[in-house]
């Protein structure tokens, strides 16, 4: 059993034995870490070719308005400018976002937030780029945009759009019956809740280098989530078919959903479509927060009606996301959050809606959660309420409401495996000393409170019953026995190309080392859908597979026939042959080799896509999600109560990961999940006035330093997950979730009032201590 | 803008070229010498992906201008290793996982190694104090600080001699 002992961090099996892996669930280094830690690694803005021009975008100086004049011919006469286009010189559609593809490339009748781009440029140098920015002439007659959420929905309120309304999508689920739940209810609370707009702040801003090839083609690099949909939308928007455009993954850095839309490589595309010479456009980082989709604002009210026992009755939740001018991926993030924010908890009655309502503030869409940590945020708020209101410890109104395996939640689903739920509690209060914690000084000075939070979310894995869910890998044997292995999926740092690796080596029988990962390339690999939504170990990992059965079968059969030996006796180990247990002579480059001789190929393409053989009732909500993870986490934290400062001692955080399928990454996305987590709860707050991010720099955004980050005692449960390759799924996003409301309720269990408005600034604090519970100055 | 003449030692090697006084170092190093290994992250000194060793120092090359290098020794990731050997900061960063997309890992290691410079063997806080400028979004920070702590404790027993092949 592999133990990771560092930090009190480790793997445990709760409920079987573990399967005889040779790979699979063992610490491995990093596929690419030997360049990374050289400086070899190449990111976009690494990859030099001569005749580069530089690309600039020229964004609105106001976040509303209609244009009224754009002349662009004195910055075309600069010495030096190469190409400027307008929305005019967009050959195929002027359009973009997945899901609903309704933002501009390039605006051309009004500006609706303040990142939209009005022209592209392309020049010798960057100081000719710059002077040409300047030169553009633009008229813009300003217009009073809709910046607050509330008001965007009142009737008569300005519409963003003429012809579309500003509440886009109110989407309901509605699941037995609500108001006789509450009225058997013995206790009801109802709060309202605050989460603000996020930044991603990944290191690498965004960037995009294109160029066309000798066949004409154009070729694209760039940090991308989802490589074959960003070359569906560049096709889309220069006119061409889509194997006439090759999109490229280098190495990305970082990227947290902000990346999964196309940023700057359909704008990189069209200039360098213009010019016939490669074109890199990077965005500075005042640009990047300017432009790229944050994490959802969004206002929950959330009603929870309860028997004196702690266990629900009903549920009542309206969420309000502020999704900007543009769709995008906007009324299903929103859905998302409607799946799940009822938790990990047994509702027999919920009313849930989720309005996804249009304003002139940055443009939101995914960033690691996708809408669920605002739900799941207040979920666990109302929890520690009910337990506060009704006299019982926290973790057993948790264990008495607990999902189990076989359990209706509202979508409509039955849990498939929801051993992780109640799992992940009790062992995060057993690391914690949760039952003790009362024997710790709660003030150990005068001006100091000692605070303990939990927080148990569940988390959805895969795109949803609503979205068509498949990935495809490729596997090819050399004839000394090692195997390329093509994935669309990108791999930000997630760790997502070891795993994959890992997973091909597992199913081929070879050492890890003999398994190479070839970057996403359009050209190269089949589609593997966005590295998103959770799902890249589970789909793409099932395609890999697939893929590795097939070669499996033929080098065994070879092998059948060269030792006589019967083929249901005969595996393949570390890249040997092996015959019940024990080694024979024979190794799989021997194999590979006998293999070509007989012309039998070692290639196969596996293709994957998301299966949900239950009955689905007809009435279940459409965007309804099968696969879960579970965790759990607990803070503990100390608060100054003269100055509002607030210090995370410790966390612990426990995550359901189906099979691990490297404990060392996997506790890295942990523990990195906690730290971005500690951001979400504390620091991170992107400013919003009348449209505008008035903290364009990470100078203003503050991001977890080495000195916010406290001791995190991380530690993963495995409770195989059906259909999923050796019962491994994701892990990356659910485990940013908890971090939240479990510092929120630490805080309010150290200061005796909830916050229920992130980030809990020190400032929140004071206020939360002068005012009280009930909202009244003291 | 003046150009002026660049005298450094550039990961051991002295070199002479022709800058703009007011170029970033960042620049120099990125577009002139092609030394990738630097990362812009920010442009203003608040992310750290840039750091590099100037004269025993770490610091945010793009903070530092041309003329400011002028007659310095510089070095950068591509120098870390010895004859192919890794630097013991190397090993310790890639078998540890302390990164994870990799961007922030040069300019954590070049700090890391002015510390290691100076401080042979750091306490948790002076590790931390070191990597304080360097921002990562990915990891928690534990295994970087965990990366040095076992990388100076090789060192300190001879390390570099004990060091794999930069296979």
């Amino acid at each position: 059993m592999p133990l990771l002992v560092s930090s009190g961090a480790g793997v445990s099996p709760p409920e079987r034995p573990m399967p005889e892996l040779e790979v699979v669930g063992h610490p491995a280094a990093a596929v690419r870490a030997h360049e990374i830690v050289t400086g070899r690694a190449l990111y976009t803005r690494d990859l030099g070719i001569p005749g580069t021009l530089v690309g600039r975008l020229l964004y609105t100086p106001i976040p509303c308005g209609r244009i009224r004049r754009l002349d662009v011919r004195a910055a075309r006469r600069l010495p030096g400018v190469t190409a400027i286009l307008t929305a005019a010189d967009v050959p195929g559609e002027n359009s973009y976002l997945y899901s609903i593809p309704d933002q501009p490339l390039l605006a051309f009748d009004f500006v609706r937030f303040q990142g939209e781009a009005l022209a592209a440029v392309a020049a010798e140098n960057e100081e000719v780029a710059a002077r040409a920015l300047e030169a553009i002439e633009v008229e813009l007659e300003p217009l009073p945009g809709v910046y607050d959420v509330l008001e965007a929905m009142r009737p008569g309120a300005m519409q963003v759009w003429p012809d579309r309304p500003n509440v886009h999508s109110r989407l309901v689920i509605e699941r037995g019956q609500v108001d006789r739940g509450f009225a058997r209810a013995d206790v009801v609370i109802e709060n309202q809740y605050l989460t603000p707009w996020v930044e991603h702040a990944f290191l690498e801003t965004e960037a995009a280098l294109a160029m066309l090839d000798n066949t004409g083609t154009v070729v694209v690099y760039s940090p991308g989530q989802s490589p074959h949909r960003d070359r569906r939308q560049i096709a889309r928007a220069l006119g061409l078919p889509e194997v006439r455009v090759r999109v490229i993954t280098p190495a990305i850095g970082g990227a947290f959903g902000g990346k999964d839309e196309a940023h700057v490589q359909i704008h990189a595309a069209l200039l360098a479509q213009a010019t016939s010479r490669p074109v890199l456009i990077e965005r500075s980082r005042e640009e990047s927060i300017r432009t790229h989709v944050k994490r959802h604002p969004v206002q929950v009210r959330y009603r929870t009606g309860a028997l004196r026992d702690g266990r629900l009755t009903a549920i009542h939740v309206e969420a309000i996301g502020d999704t900007g001018p543009y769709l995008g991926a906007g009324a299903e993030i929103m859905a998302c959050l409607a799946a799940t924010v009822f938790g990990p908890y047994r509702v027999p009655a919920a009313r849930i809606e989720a309005c996804t309502v249009l304003t002139n503030n940055p443009v939101c869409g995914a960033m690691r959660g996708f809408g669920i940590p605002q739900g799941q945020f207040a979920c666990e708020l109302q929890m520690d309420d009910l337990a506060r209101r009704l006299g019982i410890d926290p973790l057993e109104v948790r264990l008495r409401n607990g999902l189990e395996t076989g359990d209706e939640i509202p979508t409509g689903v039955r849990m498939r495996q929801a051993g992780g739920m109640k799992g992940c509690l009790i062992e995060a209060a057993r690391l914690a000393g949760w039952d003790r914690r009362r024997e710790i000084e709660r003030a150990p000075a005068p001006h100091l409170r000692r605070g303990w939070g939990m927080a148990s979310i569940l988390f959805t894995v895969g795109m949803g019953r609503n979205v068509p869910d498949f990935a495809g890998a490729s596997l090819d044997m050399a004839l000394d026995g090692t195997v390329s292995l093509r994935t669309g999926a990108s791999d930000m740092g997630q760790g997502a190309h070891t795993a994959l690796a890992q997973l091909a080596a597992e199913a081929l029988g070879v050492p890890l080392e003999s398994v190479r990962v070839v970057a996403p390339d359009t050209d190269q690999a089949p589609n593997a859908g966005p590295a998103a939504a959770s799902r890249t170990t589970f789909v793409s990992g099932n395609a890999v597979l697939r893929a590795a059965e097939p070669i499996r079968h033929t080098l065994l059969q070879i092998a059948s026939e060269k030792t006589g030996l019967p083929l249901n006796v005969l595996g393949l180990r570390g890249g040997r042959l092996i015959a019940e247990g024990e080694t024979l002579s024979l190794n799989v480059a021997e194999l590979a080799r006998e293999a070509a001789l007989q012309s039998r190929g070692l290639h196969a393409d596996g293709f994957y896509a998301m299966e949900y053989p239950e009955p689905h009732p007809p009435d279940a909500y459409p965007y309804a999600y099968s696969v879960f993870t579970f965790a759990t986490q607990v803070a503990r934290v100390l608060v100054d109560v003269e100055t509002g400062q607030i210090k995370v001692e410790e966390i612990v955080a426990v995550q359901d990961a189906g099979q691990v399928v490297n404990p060392a990454a996997a506790l890295g996305q942990v523990e990195g999940g906690c730290a971005m987590g500690i951001g979400y709860a504390l620091l991170e707050e992107l400013i919003v006035h009348e449209g505008r991010t008035l903290n364009n720099s990470l100078e203003g955004y503050l991001v977890p330093t080495v000195r916010d980050v406290p001791p995190i005692r991380a530690r993963l449960l495995e409770y195989p997950e059906p259909f999923a390759p050796y019962g491994a799924k994701g892990i990356g996003e659910s485990s940013l979730t908890p971090t939240a409301p479990a510092i929120a309720n630490a805080v309010a269990d150290a200061i005796g009032v909830p916050i229920r408005r992130l980030p809990i600034t020190p400032e929140r604090v004071l206020d939360a201590l002068e005012r009280g519970e009930d909202g009244r100055v003291r | 803008m003046s150009e002026i003449t660049l005298r450094v030692t550039l990961n051991r090697v002295p070199m002479e070229l022709r800058a703009e006084a007011g170029k970033s170092l960042l620049r120099i190093l990125r577009e002139d010498l092609g030394m990738t290994s630097v990362k812009e992250g920010c442009g203003q000194g608040d992310c750290g992906a840039c750091v590099v060793v100037l004269d025993g120092e770490a610091v945010n090359s793009c903070l530092v201008l041309a003329a400011q290098a002028d007659g310095g020794e510089i070095t950068t990731l591509e120098g870390l290793a010895l004859q192919g050997v890794l630097h013991p900061l190397q090993r310790a960063f890639s078998e540890m996982w302390a990164f994870q997309c990799g961007f922030c890992a040069p300019g954590m290691l070049m700090s890391a190694y002015a510390l290691l410079l100076h401080t042979p063997s750091p306490t948790r806080d002076e590790i931390e104090e070191a990597i304080e400028g360097n921002l990562c979004r990915c990891t928690s920070y534990r295994a970087v600080i965990e990366a040095i702590d076992a990388a100076a404790g090789e060192q300190r027993r001879g390390g570099l001699a004990a060091g794999a092949p930069d296979a």
